[in-house]
């Protein structure tokens, strides 16, 4: 297993992210840098708890509704902004834990919030290599990883053969691997 | 038979690993390396949903943007609903709110005769409003439900300060030890202690205004078509009985009422309700039955104001603080 960064200090605000912050506190038309900055991290932590697609949506977006309305009560003192993103997300889940433990539809009780954290940053980046990847094996990626379509109903979509997608798919991931680093797993 | 190319051997670890199967452990170390990263991006959002959240908090600044008032719209110390008590003798009414309350008085602005033009005075977290009646604006007395520390030496010293009573301290059913006075200028307190979960009951302010309309029920109703409030609680001794007591909440405040019943009989009464939107209130309690008393306008005070009589003939004067003026 990979040495992992201690965790305040790969959440900890960089001075970039810091001007960031400051910028949307006094217009909040600049949030949608935050909203890039931390989306995927959110997203990833929430996904990790929730397991219904929707509600994860559902989850994030009430998170960054809520940060963007409370951002003035954001202040620099001890916790970085994105450990009070993951309070508000965390806070958001167990109001509705009830309900979605019901529906069964929320994981089992993670191993901790702070290792929770720090897998959704992992997540979060693997989220940010994807995008990056050449355009024909991202497209392919995200249509049978995120929206787990069929290699048949891939090619049809992309006018490919099954062949030529699943090669794509495992380009894709290999790509993948040598940017994240890979090796581990 | 022929050897599968890796692709397609790849390609059927993925459809086991999408379809929910254990990993295979004959699989090879890279191959699982590979499954990790798929697993990860298994919960990658969807584009049109990150899309789609910018958008929306993309309105939510705009929208904030253009509402968000540059002052507070309800001014300083005030909640939504505040008591406006017009009075032949508001010094007198003062006085007798410091005696037995201990209320402070926190501004008072005199008329050249020395009468009182506006004067506010602070009980608890609430603030209650007077002026001496004139004949622009005619007395307008009230109810008002008041939580003291102490029910049975607050009513002594209401009787010592020329109250009348309307019944002693006692212990009520419903948790409060409680006693009623008529104060010299006509106005009801009901002077509640709450005794069983600390003095004040959740959501009530130390002061909530109290009106006895008669028909109850629909001025329930007007209530929340006029001014949007939302019904807490409702009790009647018996089913479609009269309202022996109710309990709506308007703004950040309650208000309390009940049919008319033996010495509670109605009051007509000023209520001063601060609102983000005075010209949309205003509309919206013509529109369900309250008569103009006064368009809206900007007073100097640095309030939007607007006027209004309900059904009961109670008067609301509808207000959004635009601007912070130093008196």
């Amino acid at each position: 297993m990979a040495e992992r960064r201690p965790l305040r200090q790969s959440l900890g605000d960089s001075a970039d992210d810091r001007l960031l912050i400051e910028a949307a506190q006094r217009d909040r038309s600049r949030f949608a840098d935050l909203y890039e900055l931390y989306f995927d991290r959110i997203y990833a932590y929430v996904s990790r708890r929730v397991v219904d697609r929707a509600d994860t949506e559902d989850l994030t977006s009430e998170v960054f509704h809520q940060a963007l309305a409370n951002l003035d009560r954001f202040e620099w003192r001890g916790a970085p902004f994105a450990a009070w993103l993951f309070r508000i997300a965390s806070n958001a889940i167990a109001d509705r834990s009830e309900r979605l433990a019901r529906e069964r539809k929320i994981e089992p009780p993670p191993e901790s919030e702070e290792a929770d954290q720090e897998e959704a940053q992992d997540q979060a980046r693997a989220f940010r290599m994807v995008r990056e990847l050449p355009d024909d094996q991202r497209r392919v990626v995200e249509m049978r990883f995120v929206e787990q379509k069929s290699i048949k109903e891939i090619a049809g979509a992309l006018g490919r053969t099954e062949g030529a997608v699943k090669q794509l798919q495992f380009r894709g991931l290999e790509n993948l691997r040598a940017r994240i680093g890979g090796g581990n797993g | 038979m022929a050897e599968r190319n890796p692709f397609e051997q790849f390609d059927i670890a993925v459809e086991a690993m999408l379809s929910g199967a254990e990993p295979n452990s004959s699989l090879d170390r890279s191959t699982r390396e590979l499954l990790r990263i798929a697993r990860q991006i298994r919960h990658m959002p969807r584009e049109a949903f990150r899309q789609r959240l910018m958008t929306d908090l993309k309105e939510q600044t705009m929208a904030s943007a253009t509402i968000t008032p540059t002052v507070n719209p309800i001014r300083e110390g005030f909640h939504t609903l505040t008591p406006y008590v017009i009075v032949n003798g508001a010094s007198q009414f003062l006085n007798f709110m410091k005696q037995v309350f201990g209320a402070e008085e926190r501004l008072r602005v005199p008329k050249p005769d020395g009468s009182i033009m506006h004067a506010e005075v602070s009980i608890g977290d609430s603030i209650i409003e007077m002026a001496d009646a004139s004949e622009q604006y005619p007395p307008r007395l009230a109810a008002i439900h008041v939580y003291v520390d102490d029910v049975d030496s607050a009513y002594q010293r209401a009787m010592a300060a020329g109250a009348a009573s309307l019944h002693p301290p006692m212990d009520q059913p419903y948790g409060d030890r409680d006693a009623s006075i008529t104060d010299p200028l006509g106005n009801q307190w009901y002077m509640g202690k709450h005794v069983t979960k600390g003095n004040v009951v959740e959501g009530m302010r130390t002061v909530t205004p109290y009106l006895h309309p008669v028909g109850a029920d629909k001025f329930i109703d007007f209530l929340k078509q006029a001014f949007g409030a939302v019904e807490i609680s409702v009790y009647r001794e018996w089913p479609e009985g009269p309202v022996v007591h109710a309990k709506l909440r308007i703004g950040d405040s309650m208000i309390e009422l009940s049919e008319p019943h033996g010495p509670y009989q109605p009051i007509v009464t000023g209520l001063h309700l601060y609102t983000e939107n005075t010209d949309a209130l205003f509309k919206q309690a013509v529109a369900a039955g309250a008569s103009p008393i006064f368009q809206p306008r900007d007073e100097p005070y640095g309030d939007r104001c607007a006027g209004v009589t309900d059904p009961a003939g109670n008067s609301w004067f509808i207000a959004t603080h635009i601007k912070d003026v130093t008196f």
